[in-house]
């Protein structure tokens, strides 16, 4: 029986002070207003993550994905929530080099 | 007891095959190895014995020695130079006649240079440290299917270098959302996106429904960016038969590019691949996956530099290089000497970088190196630097590891890339100017800011193991 977790441990919880692909995906989430930012995801199932995504997709695609592109109110708010998370996952010791540990 | 290590057997092959008044003609095929013998062995019998074993030394014991004249096939040990700071081993010069090899067929040159003299009782060690083709037989290769003046004019981008990502994480995405990551990176500033080399088609993610995800992608980035983009989906598979299916659909689909691993995939399939290429206007990004295994070891196996002219010569457009300022193996002078090979008409020997005889290759166009593992924006002005405009840097943690995702991290590497080719244009030296360049460029890139606050205190101290003989001592 497989002993790993159908269920995402949460925002908080997640490893890398939450520097991770989900992680990336709720903190977009929350730049966009599509969950409230106290949503830290946790017990959410893979297709809830991955409907989060699309949505997340939709939104970035109306800004060509770029942060520089952002209107000046989405882009504060984006600054905002990403800088407090870059803090958080340096505190909790991830640095660019977890990043490319895995290249050939 | 005393322990016999080697034998010639009734005649030394010496007597046959070491011939140190020889002067190598324009048409042979020329081999340095690097021989570490049995102890008590003589140097010219080893020689000799390699010069053998590597060309008609198994002719000589059976009826056919009376049909085909062995002194013409033969090869012939010509020379024999000690080692820079090594005397375990020395160097052997070796000349083929160019008849022993079926033209145009890099398998039959390799199944004789590297066959079963590698396993010859009188050697504790043998390494193929370089080979000399001779034009005649350069002319009998298919090479690059198009070559980097072409793919410049495919993709209507000049005068900098071209950006890629490998696409992570390697195992486990959906083909949708591996074509969305594929469209981010595109989309924020990549030439390419490719294939990692372990994805194949798995029943996770099968290669068809891959490639269409992928297609879309490149589609809508196109679409939005005005510029041409490619993903190189890759074609590598068991059967050679499938793999060119995989590559009719790519081109059915409209793919500009696709990719194979020439070494794991073995050379006459690549070749197939590259001469379909060729007649198809294909582009081929080659991925060297278990060239470590061959090239690593200082004394025993096949020099990186020689796998690169067998590449050369059996075809692809883009061949992994090392980066010698990332994480992962690469001396800087013998990485440089083995980028000329990829793609300079011709390369002087230069044992400052390696190179040990002169190749000319003629009209063959060049293949682009591809600079790849471990880089990140603060690389960008030594990558320039290094390589030049004519190839492909290919930034994978460097790009998906952004903390604001894919797209931004494409977006700082085209900046910064961008920056460091202007600055180097304008005649600022860049390796040493780097910081100043890239802090400016940030100032109107938010997502360069963010990559270089990301990668900032990283450093690569990690040192070469096989390094230029020259600097073993």
């Amino acid at each position: 029986m497989s002993t790993k977790p159908d269920r995402y441990v949460g925002i908080d919880h997640d490893i890398n002070g939450g520097m991770t692909t989900i992680g990336k995906i709720i903190r977009d989430a929350w730049v966009f207003d599509l969950i409230p930012e106290t949503e830290t995801c946790a017990n959410w199932n893979l297709a809830g993550i991955d409907a989060l995504l699309q949505k997340v997709n939709a939104e970035w695609d109306k800004y060509g994905c770029l942060v520089s592109r952002l209107p000046p109110e989405l882009a504060a708010r984006h600054q905002q929530i990403h800088d407090a998370a870059i803090a958080k996952a340096r505190a909790a010791g991830w640095s660019g080099e977890h990043e490319t540990d895995d290249e050939d | 007891m005393a322990v016999k290590n080697y034998s010639a057997g009734v005649k030394e092959y010496r007597e046959t095959y070491w011939m140190p008044d020889y002067t190598p003609k324009d048409t042979d095929i020329l081999a340095c190895f690097k021989v570490t013998p049995q102890p008590g062995v003589p140097r010219e019998e080893v020689a000799a014995a390699v010069a053998a074993e590597s060309s008609t030394g198994t002719w000589t014991t059976v009826w056919t020695d009376l049909l085909t004249d062995l002194d013409y096939y033969k090869g012939r040990a010509y020379a024999i130079e000690d080692v820079p700071g090594d005397d375990t081993c020395f160097y052997a010069f070796v000349a083929y006649p160019i008849d022993l090899f079926e033209e145009g067929s890099v398998v039959n040159v390799m199944t004789s240079l590297v066959g079963n003299v590698f396993g010859f009782k009188a050697l504790r060690a043998l390494r193929l440290e370089d080979i000399r083709f001779p034009i005649a037989y350069v002319m009998t290769c298919n090479g690059p299917p198009q070559g980097i003046q072409v793919e410049r004019d495919i993709l209507n981008k000049y005068g900098r270098p071209l950006l890629g990502c490998t696409i992570k994480p390697k195992l486990g995405l959906s083909a949708k959302n591996y074509g969305r990551a594929c469209y981010e990176g595109l989309r924020g500033g990549l030439d390419f996106t490719k294939d990692d080399e372990n994805v194949n088609s798995q029943p996770f993610m099968r290669w068809r429904h891959r490639f269409d995800f992928v297609m879309e992608a490149i589609h809508k980035a196109e679409a939005e960016t005005g510029e041409r983009k490619g993903h190189y989906l890759n074609v590598t598979a068991p059967t050679a038969d499938e793999m060119m299916r995989r590559a009719e659909y790519a081109k059915e689909i409209g793919a500009p590019i696709i990719m194979h691993d020439y070494i794991t995939g073995g050379w006459a399939a690549n070749t197939q691949l590259a001469q379909w290429c060729q007649n198809n206007g294909m582009l081929l990004h080659i991925h060297r996956a278990m060239h470590a295994v061959l090239d690593r070891n200082p004394h025993h196996g096949i020099h990186f530099r020689v796998l690169t002219k067998i590449l050369r010569l059996s075809g692809g457009d883009h061949l992994h290089s090392g980066t010698v300022v990332g994480k992962l193996e690469g001396d800087r002078e013998a990485t440089l000497g083995w980028i000329d090979i990829m793609r300079d008409k011709y390369i002087k020997e230069d044992r400052s970088r390696g190179i040990f005889f002169d190749q000319d290759w003629g009209s063959m166009p060049g293949v682009l190196p591809v600079a790849s593992g471990g880089i990140h924006v603060w690389h960008m002005p030594a990558l320039v630097n290094i390589f030049g405009d004519d190839s492909v840097l290919q930034f994978g943690g460097g790009t998906l590891g952004h903390p604001w995702g894919n797209a931004a991290g494409a977006a700082a590497n085209r900046v910064a890339v961008e920056a460091c080719v202007e600055a180097r244009n304008m005649g600022r030296e860049i390796e040493k100017e780097g910081k100043d360049i890239l802090v400016n460029a940030a100032k109107s890139s938010p997502e360069l800011k963010i990559a270089m606050e990301t990668w900032k205190e990283i450093k690569f101290e990690f040192d070469t193991v096989d390094k230029l003989d020259v600097a073993h001592k």
